[in-house]
């Protein structure tokens, strides 16, 4: 090839390239919007608030940003938008070992970001991120009432048991031996905040005694 | 040096590797930051942005200094105005340093970080392009100055040469794709979108056609190499390079709300990449064994070379590896994606510049001679520790991928748990690059000033 011939192959290659880029890209514009929520006044105060407080120097959204902390697109289905709004505001004041630090966010603000953070994750992302494929093997095998209990009300969310589960709240790895009184775990259950002052834990009094009294019986056993 | 005013690049050189230094720094309060998050008075978030912040800028210096050099030595005149490269410089880092100012104050008071003109004032949040709205417009004013004056110095004598081409070009169309990271828009999804045609479109289009450009300049000065089979090679790589970039942006759209057709554009063309980087490779080592006789700047040499294979292995393999969407559905946003960051950076540009400075800076200085074991000191302090973070990096990858995309393992539970000791060793390997680093910005203010030590005979 001659010098010439690589030039003009450079030149109107990239060329080309770039005006299929651009046709791509006017295509796809004209779908974003019916892939994702309608974007209210608040959803777009909250994506402010996000920049505001430059959320992506520790998070991901999308997938993209810093990986110091944990990817926000589905952050309100992970965690109900009461606890996220007590965290929001500040951090270490329900997780005191919190790597978050209190960024001075107002009650407004909080309420902005968590419709914000609601509309991404319904954003359609070609299903990521992706469900775990080995969890459905560690969750299987039989088990007591209680503990199916726990895993249908998805209290793993939130705790761990023998290093499975998340982080927001204590480890009840051993919470029979550090709380053994049935009583309190009933009470703490259908009201957390009616036995530890300013929990950030749902209250789960939408369930019936019976199973309250199962998860209670449970977690007793947890030593 | 031929021309009084090539000097104009020691001042871009300067303030480079100033920052450089800088950058390595915040690096490491920000690796310890992963163990100790309250380590500093900064948070992480500010930390991590003054670091990437510094990585650009630095390089865009590098690159100007650069560029400073060799459109006088090419068009073999003088530069069109001394005075406005001067006065485009202060500006740059006046600039600069108040994008600094107002990241610190931010991070220590986010609420003065207030609404104006519909943006933000000190830190827009968007990573790499974090600094406010006017700051844009100056670094663009900056850069369009840049850009009119190397084009009058070129007017001056209408000697087209083939690297001015391509580095002019690959200049434009980096100014070019600053200007979609400009706007605001309401859905996170745009903002997504066009966020990577600045940042992709830079390091995987515009910057990678400077590197093309300033690999030929730096092989033809180095080993008096024949021009025409240089710039043949050189269109040929950027060709390939914008051929499978341009269309490889895909790669950073599979899951960020876009259609699914991106998976297939994305997946093919971004496989392609690492070809025109290999291509580079074969061409360092084909010209340096082709040309026989002494070569004086071996060091020099030396950068260029291992420019071109870390380009390949840290952007083309690094890249690679996590590029097909099967494997980027589970390995999108995590530990793999920084361990391929820092080795490509550091690979396809850190050691470009570098290589530019070794090899322009002894006839900058009007030296012939100098002391060449501080460059090699420097580089092998530098890319061991590069290696070794990028082992470490790669293995808490490796872990988290597997422990909380296949298990389901909580994101802080890996974190903080199974991956510490690979924070503790990116730190202790972290310092051993500032080490490196150390020597080299020492390099550079003393090179060519010493007397060399007495010849054997
Ligand atoms: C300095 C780094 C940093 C900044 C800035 C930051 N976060 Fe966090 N965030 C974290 C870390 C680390 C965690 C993980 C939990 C922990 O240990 O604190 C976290 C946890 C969270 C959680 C809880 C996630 C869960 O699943 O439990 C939410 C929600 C959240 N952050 C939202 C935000 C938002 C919104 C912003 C911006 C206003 C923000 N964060 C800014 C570091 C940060
Ligand atoms: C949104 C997060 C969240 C969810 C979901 C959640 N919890 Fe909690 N939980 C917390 C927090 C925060 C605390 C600490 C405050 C408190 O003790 O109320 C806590 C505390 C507890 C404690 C006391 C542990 C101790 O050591 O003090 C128990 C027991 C408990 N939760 C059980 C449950 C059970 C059972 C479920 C499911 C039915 C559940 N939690 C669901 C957040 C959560
Ligand atoms: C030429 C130099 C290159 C540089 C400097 C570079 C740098 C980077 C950086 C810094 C990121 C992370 C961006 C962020 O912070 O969100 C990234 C992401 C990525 N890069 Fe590169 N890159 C280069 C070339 C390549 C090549 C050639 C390929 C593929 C063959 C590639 C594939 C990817 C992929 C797939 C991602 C997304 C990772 C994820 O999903 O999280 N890169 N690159
Ligand atoms: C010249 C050398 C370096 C280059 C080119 C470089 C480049 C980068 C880039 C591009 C990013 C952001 C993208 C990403 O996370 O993938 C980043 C983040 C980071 N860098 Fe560096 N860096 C260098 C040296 C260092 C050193 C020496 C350290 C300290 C050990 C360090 C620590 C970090 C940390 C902790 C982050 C944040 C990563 C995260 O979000 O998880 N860097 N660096
Ligand atoms: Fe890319």
């Amino acid at each position: 090839m001659s010098t010439n011939a690589a030039k003009n192959l450079f030149i109107y290659g990239s060329l080309l390239c770039f005006a299929v880029l651009v046709i791509l890209t006017i295509d796809t514009m004209g779908t974003l919007d019916k892939r994702a929520p309608e974007i209210t006044e608040k959803v777009d105060a909250g994506k402010k608030v996000w920049h505001k407080y430059d959320c992506i120097g520790c998070h991901t959204i999308l997938g993209n940003g810093s990986y110091f902390a944990p990817d926000m697109t589905k952050a309100t289905e992970r965690k109900p938008k009461g606890y996220l709004k007590k965290f929001l505001l500040n951090p270490r004041s329900i997780k005191p070992d919190a790597a978050m630090p209190k960024l001075g966010l107002s009650e407004e603000e909080a309420d902005n970001l968590i419709a914000f953070l609601e509309w991404t994750s319904k954003v359609d992302t070609n299903d990521w991120p992706p469900k775990p494929v080995l969890a459905a093997a560690a969750a299987a095998g039989t088990a007591s009432t209680g503990q199916m209990l726990f895993r249908k009300n998805d209290c793993a969310a939130c705790h761990q048991i023998a290093g499975l589960g998340g982080t927001a709240g204590p480890d009840l790895t051993h919470t029979g031996s550090k709380q053994p009184d049935i009583d309190w775990h009933i009470r703490h259950l259908k009201d957390p905040a009616s036995v530890v002052e300013n929990s950030a834990m749902p209250a789960f009094a939408h369930l019936s005694d019976e199973e309250i009294r199962m998860l209670a019986e449970y977690l007793i056993t947890l030593k | 040096m031929q021309y009084q005013s090539q000097k104009i690049a020691l001042n871009f050189y300067t303030a480079a590797v100033v920052l450089f230094l800088v950058q390595v720094l915040v690096g490491i309060i920000a690796a310890v930051q992963f163990m100790w998050p309250d380590f500093f008075i900064l948070n992480f978030n500010t930390i991590r942005t003054l670091h990437i912040n510094a990585l650009v800028v630095w390089l865009l210096m590098g690159m100007m200094g650069a560029t400073y050099y060799v459109v006088p030595e090419e068009s073999e005149t003088e530069l069109w105005s001394v005075p406005l490269a001067q006065f485009q410089f202060w500006a740059t880092v006046l600039a600069v340093g108040a994008v600094v100012a107002g990241y610190i104050v931010m991070g220590l008071n986010p609420q003065a970080n207030t609404e104006i003109f519909g943006t933000r004032l000190l830190n827009e949040g968007r990573e790499y392009i974090e600094a406010p709205r006017w700051a844009d417009v100056l670094i663009v004013v900056s850069v369009l100055l840049f850009l009119f004056n190397n084009l009058m110095t070129i007017l001056k004598t209408k000697k087209f040469t083939a690297v001015q081409g391509v580095l002019l070009g690959g200049l434009t169309f980096l100014a070019l794709m600053y200007i979609p990271g400009m706007f605001y828009t309401k859905s996170m999804v745009k903002d997504q979108f066009w966020w990577w045609w600045v940042v992709h479109l830079w390091v995987e289009g515009s910057w990678e056609m400077i590197a093309a450009a300033l690999l030929a300049f730096m092989l033809h000065k180095l080993l008096g190499a024949d021009v025409k089979v240089l710039a043949k090679w050189m269109y040929i790589e950027t060709g390939l390079v914008l051929f499978t970039g341009i269309l490889g942006l895909g790669h950073h759209y599979y899951w960020i709300g876009t259609p699914k057709y991106w998976l297939w554009v994305g997946g093919i063309f971004s496989s392609l990449e690492p070809i025109p980087l290999l291509l580079m490779v074969w061409d360092a080592f084909r010209t340096t064994r082709e040309t026989r006789g002494v070569v004086e700047n071996r060091v020099g040499l030396y950068y260029t070379v291992a420019h071109a294979i870390f380009n390949f292995v840290g952007a083309g393999l690094w890249g690679v590896v996590h590029t097909l969407p099967q494997v980027n559905k589970w390995t999108h946003g995590t530990q793999i994606t920084t361990a391929h960051g820092h080795l490509a950076f550091y690979g396809a540009y850190v050691l470009l510049i570098l290589s530019m400075i070794y090899v322009t800076l002894p006839s900058l200085r009007g030296v012939k001679e100098f002391n060449q074991s501080k460059g090699y000191l420097a580089f092998w302090w530098m890319t061991i520790s590069m290696v070794f973070i990028v082992i470490t990096i790669t293995g808490a990858g490796m872990v988290q991928t597997y422990l909380e995309r296949l298990l389901g393992l909580d994101y802080v539970t890996v974190k903080a748990g199974y991956n510490l000791w690979f924070w503790i060793f990116r730190a202790i390997f972290g310092v051993g690059f500032l080490v490196g680093a150390a020597i080299i910005v020492k390099d550079f203010f003393t090179l060519g000033k010493q007397p060399l030590p007495a010849r054997q005979p």
